[in-house]
């Protein structure tokens, strides 16, 4: 009775029928490999080790498996499905699944088979229901032990490998499954049957192209390997046919990728294109899914001058995000640079959320400056001569704001600040003669020595400091002025003792200049024009500013008034020089060439569905 | 953080699974599969009278300079402008 194996001779016939059908959903639904296994796939493994022991069975196991593809001329076509199902049987019959490394490496290589498979130009399609299922589950996986990677510490401990870190790159768990999926990706875009390119449809296994990228993403953005994705979004862009064509989740899911993948890199405007899209065609019930992409696109918008109204706040699915964006956008508006920069200070708790979602230098780093314009518009407004209210007579000068006031406005607002202490010590009365003017920042760690230099040890009187850069502070031997070779006391220091002063010594190369004129500008006033050109360099001011009697003037503001014209609109103002250029990198859009189609005439930022047709695996 | 269960109850009808469970919309950073493979774009707009296309300009604020937000911190600062323009 040993050799009798019922239930896995119905599998293999099951199996060869699939194939013979070219019915891949039926196969992958045949290839379970997810725990708990139902009844009937536990006897199959009883079979299995009892005929086919590992692993001296392996060699008949794969020559059954042999029979599943048909044969031209005595030979085998399909050569990679036989050892694909070999694997698959060896994977449940020896499968561990108290040792989570070694079930994921079993696992990975039964990917790696498979996509192999999927490679057959007549016969991989067969598979790609397989390929995405085994994707999953090894994601999954990955994922799992990537949160939690004290399942498997010891394991890697064990095998050596964790020792191994710092001479190698390494590579994750998550990251190797990336790289595994993105073999599948590349082997569904380049399915070359049928239409392919920008032209065609989504058949064969192109059908595959978005389920494998998406996978491959969430992949890569878990492990934070983003720049990997570019040359996906470039062979997509080369080779894909339209999203348009593909179903709404796998649209979504993309775009939503896509989007964090610009935004990630700066392009903020095609970020907001494509994540604006991704929430148009979100499902409006799939809250979590519409709650992630608003926490993306909300700070695209902020970043270019919009902000997400009451009205989007409100919704299910914007639950919570308020309390974040609500207090950034107050900032923004009231032009306090200072609360603005503790807000987002790295040791502030209102900045961790930001962090942990990626988003914190984006906003710190681009909204600063919109920070500064709605200061200096207030000051303007307080401060600024507005222009001539007299309609006749005389061409009085356009209306300007002496930067000085920017300066008694910026003073106050520190002084303001210190009130609370802000970041150690600053004192308004002493003058810095380096570094920023406009707001304190605490010393470097590093540079703190240069503020008290009573806290430099001599280093012959610290042994710490000597047995650690002995080598270097104090050799065996050292190259003299002359360049001869010279032997060293040891215990000497050879650049001589650092306390020595040599200040009446030291050449001072801007002994000429640095006489100040009474005219000079200030540190702080060079600051002010230096913020105020940025501005004026971004468009987000407009006029001009004087260096003598420092002022900022605003031309031709007669017929718009003072602020509008010196203080444009700024989402206008952006929105306007970018939407020049809307495509959006790695989003094929279907090919203009459909007379009175709609989707050049719309800039590319509507999605035209109406010739989609829905595709799908299953 | 605080308040992330508050709105399970939320549209009772026709509920895909994804509304089950208790949202913990804050922790969750993975971007779910959805549960179903595609829909209509009327599935995706909101109920409540959205126009076809181009209904997103209620949604974001273009001009918000004179938003009241920040009228404390004017009148504080005019008056430290002023205080400076009378010393000189």
């Amino acid at each position: 009775m040993a050799g009798q194996t019922p239930i896995l001779d119905q599998f293999l016939r099951s199996v060869a029928s699939f194939v013979q059908n070219r019915d891949g959903a039926k196969l992958q639904d045949f290839l379970q490999i997810e725990p708990p296994l139902s009844d009937i796939y536990q006897q199959m493994i009883q079979e299995l080790r009892r005929r086919y022991p590992s692993p001296q069975g392996d060699n008949e196991l794969l020559q059954r498996c042999e029979g599943l593809v048909p044969r031209t001329k005595g030979a085998s076509s399909w050569i990679a499905f036989p050892t694909f199902m070999k694997l698959y049987f060896a994977f449940l019959r020896d499968v561990n699944v108290d040792n989570l490394l070694e079930t994921y490496n079993r696992l990975r290589g039964l990917l790696n088979q498979c996509v192999m498979a999927l490679g057959d130009s007549q016969m991989g399609v067969i598979v790609l229901p397989t390929v995405f299922y085994l994707s999953k589950v090894l994601a999954k996986l990955a994922m799992g032990l990537d949160r939690r990677p004290e399942l498997i510490a010891h394991l890697l401990r064990s095998e050596g490998l964790a020792d191994r870190e710092e001479s190698i790159e390494k590579v994750t768990l998550v990251e190797q499954s990336a790289n595994v999926v993105r073999e599948a990706f590349i082997k569904c875009l380049t399915d070359r049957s049928g239409t392919p390119g920008p032209q065609g449809k989504p058949e064969g296994k192109r059908i595959g192209i978005y389920l494998m990228a998406n996978l491959c993403l969430k992949l890569l953005f878990q492990c934070g390997k983003l720049r990997n994705a570019e040359q996906m979004f470039a062979s997509i862009s080369a080779q894909s046919p339209p999203l348009a064509r593909f179903p709404a989740s796998q649209r979504v899911t993309y775009l939503y990728y896509l989007g964090r993948y610009l935004f990630s890199n700066n392009l903020f405007y095609p970020a907001q294109i494509a994540l604006q899209s991704a929430y148009d065609q979100c499902h409006r019930q799939a809250l979590s899914q519409r709650h992630l992409i608003l926490t993306y696109l909300i700070p695209c918008n902020i970043i270019m001058g919009r902000f997400p109204s009451q009205k989007l706040l409100q919704r299910n699915e914007a639950q919570g995000l308020a309390e974040h964006f609500e207090p950034l956008r107050r900032l923004i508006i009231r032009g306090d640079y200072i609360a603005f920069r503790q807000h987002l200070s790295l040791s502030s708790s209102s900045a961790q959320w930001f962090s942990r979602k990626g988003t914190l230098l984006a906003i710190r780093n681009r909204c600063e400056i919109l920070v500064w314009r709605s200061f200096c518009r207030r000051v303007f407004i307080e401060g600024g001569f507005h222009g001539d209210l007299q309609v006749n007579g005389q061409r009085g000068p356009p209306p300007y704001l002496y930067l000085q006031k920017m300066a008694v406005a910026t003073q106050w607002l520190r002084s303001k600040h210190n009130q609370l202490p802000l970041n150690g010590n600053s004192n308004l009365n002493t003058p810095q003669y380096y570094g920023p003017q406009t707001i304190s920042e605490p010393t470097d760690p590093d540079y703190a020595d240069l503020e008290d230099p009573s806290r430099v040890a001599a280093p012959e009187a610290d042994q710490s400091i000597l047995g650690k850069y002995g080598d270097y502070i104090s050799p065996d031997s050292f190259f003299d002025e002359g360049g001869h070779s010279q032997q060293n006391t040891p215990g000497q220091l050879v650049d001589g003792d650092p306390n020595v002063d040599f200040e009446g010594l030291e050449l001072d190369p801007y002994a000429a200049i640095d006489d100040f004129e009474v005219d000079q500008p200030s540190l702080l006033m060079r600051e002010i024009e230096s913020i105020l050109s940025s501005l004026l360099t971004q468009g987000l001011m407009r006029g001009y500013l004087t260096h003598r009697n420092p002022r900022f003037a605003i031309p031709g503001a007669r017929l718009r008034g003072a602020l509008p014209t010196g203080y444009p609109n700024v989402w206008q103002t952006i929105s306007a020089r970018e939407r020049e250029d809307s495509s959006v990198p790695g989003w094929v859009r279907p090919p203009p060439t459909i007379i009175g189609g709609p989707a050049m005439a719309a800039g590319g930022r509507v999605v035209n569905l109406s010739g989609a047709r829905p595709v799908g695996v299953q | 953080m605080s308040n992330s269960t508050t709105q399970t109850k939320a549209e009772p009808s026709d509920q895909p699974q994804q509304q089950q469970k208790p949202q913990v919309l804050e922790e969750d950073d993975e971007f779910e599969d959805f549960p179903v493979e595609d829909w209509p774009q009327e599935e995706a707009e909101q109920a409540a009278g959205s126009a076809a296309n181009g209904g997103n300009e209620h949604l974001w604020e273009e001009s918000w300079d004179d938003d009241d937000a920040a009228e404390d911190f004017s009148k504080q600062l005019k008056e430290e402008l002023k205080k400076v323009e009378a010393a000189h």
